[in-house]
């Protein structure tokens, strides 16, 4: 199949390419920019309807960049790498306004608290939170285990997944507030969008979730891989979760997920690599190992129907949706950057 | 959709001090051509600059199950991720675990993680032994005992602190343990790339490629003597012992290296295969062949040897020359020195908790008996079975049926054909405390 050909309600939009592996990239200035990290450390900007490149600066995460967050305001983002930085740059200069150097080892993931006030890193055992000036405010201790996924679960409260736990922090006073104790390495984490709900990928092939007002907790197995790609819609109703050639999902509306069979979406032909539920329609993308792309029109009880599909050079390393929802943007293993209008 | 081949790893491992960054640094500054990325546990002195060197912290995750089997190590989950997403993409990775690390969840990494066994293939465990102090390390700690049990090469390193005798005893004792694995002497870590990269070892079909058994052998003979000889006729005298015959086998052109000594002993085991000519006391003995010294008369007794060129000769002895009190002496009637001298592995002696069985046998299995005893075995002695291999011979199955496992993680598939080889059966174990009647009777059920 030949790059960007694209089906139902996917319409041709552009295509770019960044130096190395796409790794990670968002949509930036209220959808006038898409930022793409790549593994050979390169930072890129392109023009949100053309392509265009707006800027791009090679080579600055030695090793690779790793994680890329865009503010929630549009127009800063910040980007870490395997040389142990995180760089906070202004999204329309493509210049770092401040670097950040940790001591050694990668920062795997960065993330901005929802009112755009602290930056969340993690570093190996650690987190560390920075304000948009780069300063430091608060810093963990170690964690039982490498820090696997952070997610704000509000403003001024942070969550940390390593293996064994999911742990909330007070930011920037750094009281822990409320430890998810499961003896399972947690791959990957998503908060539900009012925080109540955590649902964690784990290397034994499941899902675990915790009710954090309740405590109580459930697991999901029967997965044929790690799920590592998970998605909450924003509604808080559907966890779509990756962990094969099928996209699951759970509905917790009424009783559920517990004792409900979730939706299984069948289209991929390899792992699912990728999952992201548009802002504010019910749709769902999914990127896959076959370089296939997917946006599927969700009920609230998980069942789904594809209404469009392409297919990229690669693997699908991200998805992601413009703000406004009337564009998506596929990120490949090949450096592959493909945009399409949603019709 | 490009599709990249599997990236081998191999895993290097022994206790601190046995040289495995001796070894790390000897690959890496070899001219391979090859792009080495290497992942360390403990800080090394590792500093090549074609090599990319990651530090990361030993991280062993067990399931919720509680199985031992489903323990992975985290930390190499997320190192390898992020490394094949270059596309200077590395064509081989070297994992150095710690001196005390289990070489098992290392292992159940590759077997374990769908992602990681998508990118990469395990190629092989080598184990480096401190040949001066593996001794104590064994009575020590399991870790050691479990580096040994896991290896598909032991390297037994700095020989040269050790006497041959020693040297010889601690291979009997290391292959007794893993009967599945090679051993290599080495002083200073110093081996061939080949030697260790590249081995295939978890890819049963390139690996029964390259030797049609799982198995090392076990010598048919115990002793070698390498002597230097003249032209001339030479009288090997032998005293009464304790068999009243006894096998062997003379190389002509024989070295006195390890290696040398290694070569003729796998020519040796073929001969040794081969049926024996008799030869009574007075007579003359043929070099290259497996001859039978008739020893049930009284007395010393003497065979003769034709030298028509200077050479050294080897003596592929089936019992050590002390039995017999074995000389081998010239036409002026002195008794000559060899020149090398060395034992070898003859017999099994189980001393220690963790050892190898192997179960070799001919005719068809009954698919589903198989399957049931299999099963069972490794539910129930998962825990201690470290390393297993094997083929089978399937009844109604024209492939041969090839298998390895993990603890409890099994991985099996139908081979090549069997087309005009004999079909036949062989399974090795290596595990502690594994009882090998009851194993064999298990197995002998599944045949048809």
């Amino acid at each position: 199949m030949s790059t960007g050909r694209s089906q139902g309600i996917l319409r041709r939009g552009w295509s770019a390419a960044v130096g190395d592996y796409a790794i990670a990239g968002g949509w930036a200035r209220g959808g006038d920019a898409l930022i793409v990290g790549d593994a050979a450390g390169g930072v890129y900007a392109f023009e949100g309807k053309s392509g265009a490149k707006a800027w791009a600066q090679e080579r600055v995460h030695d090793g690779g960049v790793l994680a890329l967050a865009i503010h929630p305001g549009g127009a800063m983002f910040a980007t870490a790498g395997q040389d142990g930085r995180i760089l906070i740059w202004n999204a329309a200069e493509g210049q770092p306004n401040h670097a950040i150097d940790l001591a050694s080892g990668w920062v795997d993931n960065v993330a901005w608290s929802p009112n755009g006030q602290w930056l969340a890193a993690s570093c190996s055992r650690q987190v560390r939170v920075y304000g948009v000036d780069g300063a430091e405010a608060w810093r963990s201790g170690d964690h039982p285990s490498t820090v696997s996924a952070i997610a704000w679960a509000g403003a001024g409260e942070l969550a940390t997944a390593c293996y064994g736990r999911v742990a909330f922090f007070e930011v920037p006073a750094g009281k822990l507030r409320q430890k998810l104790e499961w003896k399972g390495s947690l791959v990957s984490m998503a908060l539900s969008p009012d925080g109540d709900i955590v649902a964690c990928g784990s290397q034994d092939n499941s899902v675990h979730f915790w009710r954090r007002s309740t405590e109580e907790d459930s697991m999901m197995s029967g997965y044929p891989g790690k799920p590592s790609a998970l998605a909450f819609d924003a509604a808080g109703t559907l966890l779509a979760t990756g962990g094969g050639s099928a996209v699951t999902v759970w509905s917790f509306q009424g009783g559920g997920p517990e004792g409900t069979r979730p939706g299984v979406l069948e289209f991929h032909a390899r792992t699912v690599t990728t999952l992201a539920f548009a802002r504010r329609a019910t749709r769902l993308a999914s990127g896959g190992r076959d370089g296939a792309v997917v946006v599927w029109s969700m009920q609230s009880d998980g069942e789904g129907d594809p209404i469009g599909a392409a297919v990229v050079a690669d693997v699908v390393a991200e998805l992601h949706w413009r703000p406004d929802g009337r564009a998506l943007a596929a990120l490949d293993a090949q450096g592959g950057v493909t945009a399409w209008r949603i019709a | 959709m490009n599709t990249y081949p599997k990236v081998p790893v191999t895993i290097l491992t022994g206790f601190l001090g046995s040289g495995k960054t001796t070894l790390l640094n000897r690959i890496l500054s070899e001219e391979h051509g090859k792009r080495i990325a290497v992942i360390e546990n403990e800080y090394g002195e590792v500093g090549i600059d074609q090599a990319l060197v990651i530090d990361a912290d030993e991280e062993i995750f067990e399931m919720s199950n509680g199985c031992i089997c489903c323990t992975v190590r985290g930390d190499l989950i997320r190192v390898l991720g992020n490394l094949m997403k270059r596309r200077d993409k590395f064509d081989y990775v070297l994992v150095e675990t710690t001196g005390l690390a289990d070489p098992g969840p290392v292992a159940q990494t590759f077997f374990m993680d769908d992602e990681i066994r998508e990118e990469f293939s395990l190629d092989g465990i080598v184990t480096l032994v401190d040949a001066a102090h593996i001794e104590q390390q064994l009575g020590r700690s399991d870790e050691s005992t479990e580096q040994i049990a896991f290896a598909d090469i032991l390297v037994l390193n700095k020989t040269d602190l050790v006497n041959d005798e020693a040297l010889d005893g601690l291979e009997v004792r290391l292959r007794d343990m893993n009967r599945m694995a090679q051993v290599v002497r080495s002083e200073r870590a110093n081996l061939p790339v080949g030697a260790v990269l590249n081995l295939g070892a978890f890819n049963l079909d390139q690996a029964l490629e390259r030797r049609p058994t799982f198995l090392e052998p076990e010598y048919p003979f115990e002793w070698t003597g390498v002597y230097a000889l003249e032209p001339g006729r030479y009288e090997l005298s032998l005293a009464e012992g304790p068999d009243p015959a006894m096998s062997l086998v003379v190389v002509s052109d024989q070295g006195v290296e390890d290696a040398a000594l290694r070569e003729g002993a796998e020519w040796c085991v073929r001969r040794y295969a081969e049926p024996a000519e008799l030869v009574r006391p007075g007579e003359k003995m043929a070099a290259g062949k497996h001859v039978s010294l008739q020893l049930d008369s009284p007395g010393r007794k003497s065979f003769f040897l034709e030298m028509d060129a200077k050479a050294r000769i080897g003596l592929y002895a089936q019992h050590t020359a002390e039995e017999f009190d074995l000389q081998l002496i010239n036409a002026k009637g002195a008794a000559i020195r060899p020149e090398v001298e060395r034992t070898w592995v003859a017999q099994h002696e189980h001393d220690d908790e963790v050892g190898s069985i192997a179960i070799e046998r001919e005719g068809d299995i009954d698919p589903e008996r198989f399957n049931a005893w299999l099963s069972e075995l490794l539910r129930e002695r998962g825990v201690d079975i470290f390393r297993m291999k094997g083929f089978i011979s399937l009844a109604g199955e024209s492939r041969r049926f090839v298998f390895q496992g993990v603890h409890m993680l099994f991985d099996g598939q139908p081979d090549r054909p069997w087309g005009d080889t004999p079909r036949r059966n062989q399974l090795v174990f290596i595990g502690r405390n594994l009882d090998e009647e009851s194993m064999r009777r298990g197995f002998e059920a599944c045949l048809m």
